[in-house]
């Protein structure tokens, strides 16, 4: 709550003019090098250039694959969280249930038992015709099935990091649980949990190109279409591999900048 | 003495890798017994050698995997029965995916391959091929009461979509005759029939050889519709500079004169032909 400490106790680490060999994030410097050689090859050879705009057809796709699922499973996941911490026995019993059957499973198992099972089953269940369910729409409804149940986990994780006495304390100023949740203890966790909530948007990320085996056509389904007629492997799939680092490389500065910009300000 | 630590540790790593690597695949089947007759004198003889050969074991009737028995069976293990006993040689057959299939033969991983495939000029820079052991025509396969298109004109006219198995000429063919982004590319054949079935394809483009296969065993619910959309000869892989390509041409030459093949397509490709549930 001081909003006017000293700048000496301000957590941001202390900023070396001078650069220390041993300070360089040298895998970082490597990581790039790879990506920029990449991206060289691709300017310089037409090949590469070929292949790396047919890849670049698939990228809208996964996108809007990793984007959609991620903020759906926010959600979701929200919602199972404060099911796992709940005091209502059947309400907990079911998230944590649902969690751990989730949990059991392995990714590329679900995407295939949620798209041609689950989905199948329940839209017959409700009268739907599951044919109108686009295979895309299906490999987004696995991933926020799956991802939700790992951002619970998450949520509780964070929840249960804030102390006893916050909740007291706002119990004792009268509010009631629900409202002591909403504005004292949500808040704080939210903000704890945003690093490993960044984990969970590049693990989204790298999964959906597990979804390729549904055949929607994002990035590695691409790939893996024009490799299988123009049979260059290694061009291909060095090229496919660059998008995929240079994308989570990006997210995860976007993310380390993010929390020392929300460390530096705390209130 | 930590830093050691991790040396250790990464060294340990590093072996236990090279263990994995070094297990080889397993082969998936028995072959069925070649004869052990001596051969005829002025045939090529192999001596006996073993011939690994990659199928996926997903691609009836070519090869596919008995339920009741669990092992595999199908042209394929019948065709090559037969060529290694005019050649005196031993086949073991391995299941392997068809992504990267072509390559791994290029690669000399496999002696050969057989899973029906297409010669083409695009694939005959990457290995040999065989002689063409069967002329197969590419069809349409629709759910049985399908009755909005009758042919793939009517069909490339439609909005609908169509499901194949990624990268093959059957793929290939639609990429040619219609728009891609209506084209729903899945692992293997199987995928693509389950999900016409399912109604998430409209259609699905198949060599009829394949396509019968899911008829027969399925006539309640599958047909074939229209004309013969493009004909193609099949024929088995090798790697380049391969020595089998010569003898297995002219085992196949034989075996097309003496009637076998004939009587291997009428038990396979013939309308009699059911796949074992």
């Amino acid at each position: 709550m001081a909003a006017d400490l000293p700048p000496s106790t301000s957590l941001q680490p202390p900023t070396n003019k001078r650069l220390d060999w041993r300070t360089i994030p040298w895998w970082l410097v490597a990581i790039g090098l790879i990506i920029a050689f990449m991206g060289f090859r691709i300017i310089s050879d037409p090949e590469y250039t070929r292949i790396f705009e047919t890849i670049l057809t698939g990228l809208g796709t996964t996108l809007m694959v990793t984007g959609v699922s991620f903020i759906c499973a926010l959600i979701l996941g929200l919602v199972l969280g404060l099911g796992r911490v709940s005091r209502n026995l059947i309400l907990r019993n079911l998230s944590i249930g649902y969690i751990e059957f989730i949990r059991g499973v392995p990714i590329l198992v679900l995407i295939f038992t949620i798209s041609f099972a689950i989905v199948p089953a329940l839209s017959n269940g409700i009268g739907l015709n599951a044919s109108n369910i686009s295979l895309t729409a299906r490999a987004i409804i696995a991933l926020v099935l799956i991802y939700a149940a790992y951002i619970a986990e998450i949520f509780r994780a964070g929840i249960e990091s804030i102390s006893r006495g916050q909740m007291e304390a706002a119990r004792s100023l009268g509010m009631t649980h629900g409202q002591a949740m909403r504005y004292v203890i949500l808040p704080q966790a939210f903000r704890n949990v945003l690093p490993a909530l960044g984990n969970d948007l590049i693990a989204i990320l790298k999964d959906s190109s597990l979804v390729s085996v549904l055949g929607v056509r994002e990035i590695t389904q691409v790939s893996r279409l024009s490799v299988s007629s123009s049979f260059k492997y290694e061009e291909t799939y060095f090229i496919l591999t660059a998008f995929y680092l240079t994308m989570t490389l990006v997210l995860s500065l976007l993310l380390q900048w993010l929390q020392r910009k929300m460390s530096s300000n705390v209130h | 003495m930590k830093r050691l630590n991790v040396v250790a540790l990464l060294s340990l790593l590093l072996v236990v890798l090279g263990a994995c690597g070094a297990e080889s695949a397993t082969p998936t089947t028995a072959p069925t017994t070649a004869s052990t007759t001596a051969p005829v004198a002025g045939k090529i003889d192999l001596g006996g050698r073993e011939v690994s050969i990659a199928v996926e074991n997903l691609y009836p009737p070519f090869n596919y995997i008995n339920p009741q028995t669990g092992k595999g069976e199908g042209w394929d293990y019948d065709a090559w029965a037969a060529i290694c006993a005019e050649l005196n040689c031993k086949p073991v057959f391995k299941e392997t995916s068809w992504e990267g299939m072509i390559q791994a033969v290029g690669n000399g991983q496999f002696d050969a391959a057989a899973d029906g495939i297409t010669i083409t000029p695009e694939r005959a820079e990457q290995v040999a091929f065989s002689d063409g052991y069967i002329q197969i025509s590419q069809r349409l396969l629709v759910r049985n009461d399908e009755t909005r298109f009758t042919s793939m004109d009517e069909f490339a006219k439609t909005e609908f979509r169509l499901g194949t198995q990624t990268g093959t000429s059957n793929y290939e063919t639609a990429k040619g005759l219609l728009d891609e982004a209506r084209i729903q590319g899945f692992e293997t054949f199987p995928f693509a029939v389950a999900a016409l079935i399912n109604g998430d394809v409209d259609a699905v483009i198949m060599d009829e050889t394949a396509g019968q296969g899911y008829v027969g065993n399925n006539s309640d619910q599958l047909k074939l519709v229209g004309d013969p959309i493009k004909s193609d000869q099949l024929g088995f892989i090798f790697p380049k500079n391969s020595d089998l390509v010569e003898p297995v041409n002219a085992a196949l030459k034989a075996l097309r004169e003496n009637g076998k093949l004939a009587e291997l397509e009428k038990k396979y490709f013939g309308p009699d032909f059911k796949l074992p549930e």
